[in-house]
């Protein structure tokens, strides 16, 4: 079980509302996807890779076959999933700190909401709804947000710089690419694995890794080399 | 539709668990039930690179988790609770529903199979169409779909991460050259790191460490 994927954390809260709220907390989210200027802070947020907000009622829950109970909530349930860098606290702390308002948007009609500022409370909150990941996978988890977002730019820079270049003198050349450069300047950082975050996921890895390799040596050796 | 932001889709499964135990339980989870079979099933996944989701064309990032019941809030809140658990799936990925979820089904229909047996009604999926009859009945639409990354296919996610850290060495090392030198490096660089070539080199989709992340 783990939350973390190299640098990603994956966050997962399920919060209760009245059904007369609820429409109001859906009409706040439509008018966030209509002008941005309501998510100005989550934008702000570069650390969020992708994030989403989910309310079902009880008819909503899929139910597949006759014998399957229909679920009788009264409530609402709102279903938060997140994908971010860093660790649970710098995370629930930077929306606390820099986004409050925004915040207190979302989650206001979710019963006993404590709001995000004082920061305790809110912790408290958010610990007491969430609920663990089973498996987590991320296809780039030596990437943050951020240097996803700066490798498409040098990706640009670089595809637009190469037929540019390809009859220039060399010292043209030269021109180009300190322009190059001084136009990549904040992209250009190399990525490693992050630090341990989580002593809990560095084990289940170092776990998952023991694993494989103890397979590895079950097979014949024209196997092991297709692993 | 909230599903979608650009071009990256929010996909949400809450896919009901069958109610209480198997007869015959896998070896050693003798009087477990479904739910827990499921999650142990989950927890046996490898990770990184080898996670079946690795395999999966166009995956983000993507997670699996029990629900068992309903959060209580404590009084005065009504204490309520699901007549099913549900296995959650959450996929961010790019393209179209259909489209992913046929690459799926090819890629990874074996570990697919091992973790949704345990559900109400999987057992009439006998291919990729009632597979995606199935998932379409489990999804639940997304309120809102926040997208703060970039939403380009994920090989040219990859190639565009490898670019960036092959072009920031490159910068660091070649740093005072003469224009002579410089250019021909340059050269010599993209010969090697092939920037229009998406499928190679290129970073393995999940690899978590720098000796593994280059697929040459």
């Amino acid at each position: 079980m783990s939350n973390i994927a190299g640098k990603a954390y994956a966050m997962n809260a399920v919060t209760p509302m009245h059904w007369y709220t609820a429409w109001m907390n859906k009409f706040f989210f439509w008018v966030s996807g209509r002008f941005t200027s309501f998510l100005g802070g989550l934008l702000t947020l570069s650390l969020i890779h992708y994030a989403r907000w989910v309310i079902v009622k009880a008819d909503q829950f899929p139910r597949l076959s006759p014998d399957q109970p229909k679920e009788t909530l009264k409530y609402h349930y709102m279903i938060f999933f997140s994908n971010f860098n860093g660790s649970w606290d710098q995370y629930v702390d930077s929306f606390s700190s820099a986004i409050s308002g925004g915040l207190d948007k979302f989650w206001i009609f979710s019963i006993k909401y404590p709001k995000s500022i004082p920061m305790l409370p809110f912790h408290r909150y958010i610990t007491a709804n969430q609920i663990w990941t089973d498996h987590y996978y991320n296809a780039y988890p030596m990437a943050s947000s951020n240097d996803v977002k700066s490798a498409r730019r040098v990706k640009d820079g670089l595809l637009a710089f190469m037929p540019n270049v390809e009859r220039a003198s060399p010292e043209e050349f030269q021109q180009k690419y300190n322009r190059l450069l001084l136009s990549l300047q904040h992209d250009l950082s190399q990525m490693d694995a992050n630090q341990v975050v989580s002593l809990a996921a560095s084990s289940v890895e170092h776990r998952l890794h023991k694993e494989i390799e103890k397979e590895k040596e079950r097979l014949p050796v024209r196997q092991r080399a297709e692993m | 539709m909230a599903n979608k932001s650009g071009n990256a889709y929010g996909l949400t499964l809450l896919c009901p668990i069958l109610p209480g135990s198997p007869k015959q339980a896998p070896q050693g989870m003798n009087e477990q039930t479904y739910a827990a079979l499921i999650r142990f099933q989950l927890q046996q996944l490898a990770v990184n690179e080898r996670s079946p989701m690795a395999r999966v064309p166009n995956t983000y990032l993507s997670r699996l988790w029990v629900l068992n019941d309903v959060p209580y809030q404590g009084r005065p809140a009504t204490l309520e609770h699901l007549k099913s658990a549900y296995l959650v799936f959450s996929s961010n990925f790019h393209g179209e529903l259909e489209d992913y979820l046929h690459g799926m089904w090819k890629a990874v229909e074996p570990e697919i199979r091992a973790v949704l047996q345990y559900c109400v009604g999987f057992d009439r999926v006998a291919n990729a169409a009632t597979f995606i009859q199935y998932i379409k009945k489990c999804q639940v639409t997304t309120t809102f779909f926040f997208n703060g990354s970039s939403d380009e296919p994920l090989a040219v996610q990859l190639k565009s991460l490898y670019l960036k850290q092959e072009f920031s060495k490159f910068a660091f090392a070649n740093q005072g050259k003469n224009s002579v030198d410089l250019q021909a490096a340059f050269r010599e660089f993209v010969a090697r790191a092939q920037p229009s070539n998406l499928a190679r080199p290129t970073w393995r989709a999940g690899a978590y460490h720098l000796d593994t992340v280059v697929l040459e």
